[in-house]
């Protein structure tokens, strides 16, 4: 305890050279109810990395991460690994959407010219700092969205969006465990033994209904100039909680992660836990103990209360909520845009996948519908129907790049105008093919993985919308921040569709082997039947020239 | 192969065998067949049912269903909501699933879909599907299990499934609760029996009613695109009526590929048995797996659960007694596939890929018929059909890859045995080895008469030599002018030449033309009479004012006793009569066909195909050409033969086999209480099966009129005609 003690005056003492020599550490939590039974939790680690460019030294950016960003020249880095489907008509909208597995996408700097071998570098390299299955990706599954994805940080000396120096691939079959979350721990400068990170234990995370962790990096101007830019290290977890299986309303620390909060990091600058305490009107609840202060923000239309605790260094603290009896019928308010994505057919020739976009809003939105289809489920952009029609007024820029078998995807890009209050459907068929034998995954017959899609959207309104403006970075910047159009990028769900299986079973194994014998049998039926058998004279005479020649054949053996 | 067909390689003496022993062998190979099928119900020559999937892992879960309590209050709360609002109406009780399910936390959508029926004056009826989805926790939706119960309203004659449902829901809201699913669940009330389940599977496959792009019409087995259709002649006008008739409407919400369903039928917790059925659409199974699975966890949670005629209460020792008992349950399992009609919302998941199985609760005065001893039976409750649920639901949840591993095509000879498909296709192998092997002797013998044929244009030539030698001798002799006596012999000559051309002519040609023309003929006929019943039905609808299914039934019967008289003078039709061969060549083809089309519809649907091979094969074995030089004996023969083949038409067949089962379901009513019973099922029947054939796009009409019917045609036409065999009196 001493010791401890020690340490964190140290520490403390320390904390203002630190603060000179620039790296800033921040933590932020968000807590927000959703009626009626559903609780978001959002976890944000924020480092920002002065003026360091080799990341030969470093303070208190991860020196692992920060020196594959140097390395591999990386512009900006966002790579998420999530188990679950945000499920955006009930949940209303996260502030950082991920897609079901693992997604990784990334701006390389202009400088950089072989943007396909550095990617493939990259990935690698991720891959074993997360020990994540990032070294599938491949040209295969890699695209370069063209009206998607935006940066969200400074870009270099140019101020547009750079497609060609962009990669995007997504692994919908990758499986988030705590493997992944512990070296992604390890990145934050207090690792799993102060702070808010104490919290994640994967016990009780990974129990959730919904969790995603993630890693976002950018470039963001040191001042108001912007001649400088620092590197932003932002590390995000979000959970949804679901109160039928937690057994009860009433949420605290204690009860979702078992363990109350000891205390801020204590090389943070800043340590915060904002409780969303708009649905308090609806849902009442009390929160013990009382916040710190409350602010009210006004923004787009729609009003967020935020009640804010003021985390310290070192005493222990838990923050619970006790909900009172409510016996009125909760009326959901749909978000203003929702979409579902499924697989259309039957059977093992032809299929379709269809995006159904929803307008809820009064005025139309303007929708960027991003499908990338691997190469093994061809879609025909011919078949391409919005509502059912070939030609729809509704299409206002198309992107498609066919894939190739076993090198490139399908990567289809449409940008919408979503009229108002109605809902859009996009469907594009497909085609089954055959995949070798080697190309089948273990256990074949659960189906292949379609990835998201993805919907990149300006909206009207900030309803529903929790996301943090693209300037700010911590949640202060919510407040009041009301913008023409709210940027947003959604990630549908996913979808499986069984290809045509063989029976890789006993049976299946035998009648190879059948066929391999037959194929063997065949070759020497095949000489006996079809080559002729001639007799060879053996007394005939031989000629003197012949005998001579044969006395010489046989010294030659 | 060379070997083998190689004439001088003692094939005359293998022909000589089969000449003389083909008759008693195909009789040989008939009532083998049959003795094989019945010799499979013996414990000897079946299995013992095992699991092919590991993953199941039946019965490893501690049961936690709590929900007795629950399900009881569900079950009174649905029975009193039924009789206070819902006496009077057919009408689901919408509001209050609705309610129910939302409040139990599951995300409830309602689904509507109509049936504009297709024989009716544009009458539509519409329904409402209620499902329920629980979305499995750290999942994206990808897969999903189904637990439906069929809503039958209180004045429905079947029984009622208020209890199903109540169980239903109780499973609802303790699976809510529960961290470890991996796949959605789903649980849907559909309406209107099999046709509300229909809907909702089209639905949910994105099947739609206008046709208008291609992955509407997708997966329906005819199609996709337009090649398909075309090529399978009879099948393409189904599907444009098929998507006239049932228009499945959209849902609302989905959740990923289905895996697996489990369908309830329960009246009452207090029942004594639970039945499983697994037959579906067109005789298809659910995966062995499945059904072993259902079994298993009946027996852990303490149900008594029986298969047609194998209950698992009682095991009998005597051998001979529970090998009859296995014939019987094999038979009813055979009658439930060959009709092609699902017994239950289960069977039309089938064809979409969709394993799945129906639990139907009896109770001790069941109207399906009191098993043996069921009265000693402990009485059923929510707490061990729930527990029963639950411990199926967790094995499906434990699936990694969809059913893949077992059989697909079994036939059952008790809850816990099972014959797979290589022990049951012999016997059918064995009676279209039987029609295979009479093709083969009459086309030896055919060749034998070739040989004997062959010897004729060596005359032929010969007096082609002379004709040639004549016509040079001529040529020779008008250079010498002496033209007058010579001319006469000309001409003459000139005459034979022609005969002997023309003859030749006739011996080649026909065959095909008279041969292929009747063939196609026939059956085009029969695809006629598969498109006939609408027609039928607007004639009797506009002049007679009849009912459909009368003005239909009626309107095939008349067709059939047109085609008997017509059929027979198609082939005098052409202006040459045909030869002996070419009529054993149209017998020689028909048995390859009928053959060929029961090993593949056995292949699909065994007993069906089993069924039409054992009825047809012996009227395929006594048929043969009728010459014209026959005795009084084999003219009494003959009508003996045309009177079996008029009792085999298609049509008759069916009528005959139903009044003799209303003979044996009422003995006391008398022959003409057996008649008039039997022709209304037969009328019922015959509409049932083209109606099912139109929704749900059961085979057996189609089946029936496009290749049973044009058989049988051909079979009625060579018992039919005389035909002179010029070959061997040449």
């Amino acid at each position: 305890m001493i010791k401890l003690r020690l340490f964190l005056s140290c520490i403390a003492f320390l904390s203002p050279i630190l603060h000179i020599k620039g790296d800033d550490f921040k933590e932020e939590m968000f807590i927000k109810p959703i009626p009626p039974s559903h609780l978001y939790v959002y976890f944000q680690f924020l480092t920002v990395a002065n003026g360091e460019e080799s990341f030969e030294h470093s303070h208190l950016a991860p020196r692992s991460l920060g020196e594959i960003v140097s390395r591999y020249q990386v512009e900006e880095l966002h790579l998420t690994l999530t188990e679950g489907q945000w499920k955006h008509n009930e949940w209303g909208y996260p502030v950082l959407d991920a897609a079901p597995g693992a997604e990784l996408y990334v701006w390389f700097s202009p400088e950089v010219v072989d943007v396909d071998t550095q990617w493939k570098k990259l990935s690698s390299t991720l891959s074993g700092l997360f020990c994540a299955s990032l070294n599938f990706i491949e040209n295969m599954n890699t695209i370069s969205p063209k009206m998607a994805l935006w940066p969200a940080g400074v870009t270099g000396k140019s101020n547009h969006n750079i497609t060609s120096q962009l990669r995007y691939a997504s692994l919908p079959r990758e499986i988030v465990c705590t493997e992944n979350l512990t070296p992604w721990k390890k990145l934050l400068p207090c690792g799993s033994s102060h702070g808010f990170s104490s919290l994640l234990n994967s016990r009780m995370i990974h129990n959730t209904n919904y969790h995603s962790i993630g890693v976002h990096v950018r470039r963001m101007c040191a001042d108001s100039s912007c001649v400088e830019t620092n590197l932003e290290i932002k590390q995000t977890v979000a959970l949804v909680y679901d109160f039928k299986i937690i057994k009860s309303m009433d949420w605290s620390i204690r009860k979702l992660f078992g363990q109350g909060l000891p205390g801020a990091c204590p090389l943070s600058s800043s340590s915060k836990i904002y409780v969303d305490t708009t649905s308090n009107n609806s849902y009442p609840f009390k929160l013990h103990p009382e916040p710190n202060s409350i602010m009210l923000s006004h923004r787009g239309g729609s009003e967020l209360e935020l009640a804010v605790y003021d985390i310290n260094h070192s005493n222990m603290m838990n923050v619970r909520a006790s909900y009172e009896e409510n016996n009125e019928i909760f009326v959901k308010i749909p978000p203003p845009l929702t979409f579902n994505r499924y697989v259309l057919g039957y059977g093992k020739e032809f299929g379709g996948i269809v995006t159904e976009l929803s307008n809820n809003y009064w005025a139309p939105i303007d929708v960027v519908l991003l499908e990338n289809a691997p190469w093994w489920l061809p879609i025909q952009l011919s078949t391409l129907r919005i509502n059912g029609e070939a030609d729809s007024k509704l299409i206002m820029s198309k992107y498609y790049s066919p894939g190739r078998n076993r090198q490139k995807p399908y990567h289809l890009e449409l940008l919408i105008k979503l009229p108002p209050k109605t809902t859009t459907t996009v469907t594009i068929d497909f085609e089954f093919v055959y995949l070798k034998w080697q190309e089948y995954p273990p256990d074949a017959n659960h189906g292949f993985y379609i990835g998201s899609a993805l919907i990149s959207a300006n909206l009207p309104t900030a309803k529903n919308y929790t996301s943090l403006p693209i300037t700010g970075s911590t949640f202060d910047s919510i407040i009041n921040a009301s913008k023409p159009w709210y940027p947003i990028v959604f990630r549908t769900n996913g979808a499986i569709v069984s290809l045509p299986t063989p029976d890789f079973s006993m049976p299946y194994n035998v009648i190879c082997l059948a066929c391999t014998v037959v194929a063997l049998a065949f070759g020497p039926l095949n000489n006996i039947c079809t080559k002729e058998v001639v007799l060879k004279l053996t007394g005939a005479p031989v000629s003197l020239k012949q005998k001579i020649f044969n006395i010489f054949k046989k010294k030659k053996d | 192969m060379g070997l083998l067909s190689d004439p001088e390689y003692g094939s005359v003496k293998w022909v000589k065998m089969l000449k003389r022993i083909n008759f008693p062998l195909c009789c040989l190979c008939y009532v083998g067949s049959i003795i094989w099928f019945l010799t499979l119900a013996h414990r000897d020559f079946n299995n013992e049912t095992y699991f092919s999937e590991n993953a199941l892992l039946p019965g490893l879960v501690t049961n936690e269903f709590n929900g007795e309590q629950s399900a009881n209050k569900f079950f009174t709360e649905f029975l009193q909501e039924l009789e206070d609002k819902y006496e009077e109406t057919d009408e689901m009780p919408v509001p209050w699933l609705v309610g129910k399910m939302s409040q139990l936390g599951l995300e409830v959508h309602t689904h509507n879909f109509s049936l504009n029926y297709p024989f009716g004056q544009g009458q539509t009826y519409n329904g409402i599907n209620v499902y329920g989805i629980l979305r499995a926790p750290r999942t994206s939706s990808l897969e999903a299990l189904v637990v439906s119960v069929p809503y039958r309203s209180l004045s429905n004659h079947q029984k009622g499934t208020g209890a199903g449902i109540a169980l239903m829901l109780a499973l609802a809201q303790f699976a809510r609760l529960q961290n470890y699913w991996a796949k959605d669940i789903i649980f849907l009330i559909t309406e209107h029996e099999q046709l509300g389940m229909q809907a909702w599977l089209e639905a949910y496959h994105g099947l739609q009613r206008e046709s208008s792009s291609f992955y509407t019409t997708l997966g329906s087995f005819w199609q996709p695109g337009l090649d398909l259709g075309k090529l399978k002649k009879g099948f393409e006008w189904i599907t444009t009526d098929h998507s006239k008739s049932l228009d499945p409407g959209v849902l609302k919400g989905r959740s990923g590929s289905i895996q697996a369903a489990i369908n309830l039928e329960f009246h009452t917790p207090k029942i004594k048995y639970v039945e499983v059925k697994v037959e579906g659409l067109n005789g298809q199974l659910p995966n062995l797996d499945l059904v072993n699975l259902v079994h298993k966890l009946c027996v852990k949670s303490g149900i008594h659960h029986s298969y047609k005629n194998s209950y698992s209460w009682i095991r009998s020792r005597n051998v001979i007694e529970e090998w009859v008992n296995n014939i019987w349950t094999m038979l009813g399992m055979a009658s439930a596939q060959i009709a092609g009609v699902p017994n239950g919302n289960h069977g039309l998941f089938h064809r979409f890929g969709i394993e799945a199985v129906t639990l139907e609760g009896r109770e001790l005065n069941d109207p399906a018929g009191e098993p043996p001893r069921v009265q000693s039976l402990s009485t059923g409750n929510f707490y061990r059909l729930g527990s029963a649920l639950e411990s199926i639901l967790r094995s499906l949840n434990n699936l990694l890859e969809r059913f893949h591993q077992s059989y697909f095509f079994y036939m059952l000879a008790a809850t816990n045995r099972y014959i797979s498909i290589g022990q049951y296709m012999p016997s059918l192998c064995l009676l279209c080895g039987a029609m295979l092997i009479r093709a083969l002797s009459l086309w030896v013998t055919l060749q034998n008469d070739d040989e004997q044929t062959e010897s004729q244009p060596d005359k032929n030539d010969n007096k082609g030599l002379k004709v040639k030698e004549l016509s040079e001798v001529l040529e020779a002799d008008t250079d010498k002018k002496e033209v007058d006596n010579v001319d006469g012999e000309k001409e003459k000559l000139m005459k034979e030449k022609d005969l002997i051309k023309n003859k030749t002519v006739v011996q080649v040609n026909l065959n095909v033309v008279n041969v292929g023309g009747n063939y196609l003929l026939v059956h085009v006929l029969g695809f006629v009479v598969m498109n006939s019943p609408q027609i039928f039905n607007y004639i009797g609808a506009t002049y007679f004012d009849q009912p459909s299914e009368v003005s239909v039934f009626y309107g095939l019967i008349s067709l059939s006793v047109f085609l008997i008289f017509l059929t027979p003078f198609l082939l005098r039709f052409p202006s040459t009569p045909l030869t002996f061969e070419e009529m054993s060549i149209i017998n020689i083809l028909l048995l390859i066909e009928l053959a060929t089309a029961c090993l593949a519809i056995g292949m699909h649907n065994y007993p069906l195909g089993l069924c039409i091979a054992v009825v047809y094969t012996p009227l395929a074995l006594l048929v043969e050409v009728v010459g014209d030089d026959n005795e009084k004996l084999s003219i009494i023969a003959l009508f003996l033969k045309r009177l079996l083949c008029i009792l085999l038409q298609p049509l008759f067949a069916v009528s005959i086999a139903l009044m003799l089962y209303s003979w044996v379901l009422f003995p006391e009513e008398g022959i003409v209480g057996m008649l008039s019973r039997g022709r209304n099922a037969a009328v019922q029947s015959v509409m049932f099966s083209i109606v099912d054939s139109m929704i749900y796009g059961n085979w057996l009409f189609n089946v029936g009129t496009t290749i049973i019917l044009p058989t049988w045609i051909l079979f009625w036409q060579i018992l039919c005609n005389r035909v002179t065999r010029i070959s061997i009196t040449n």
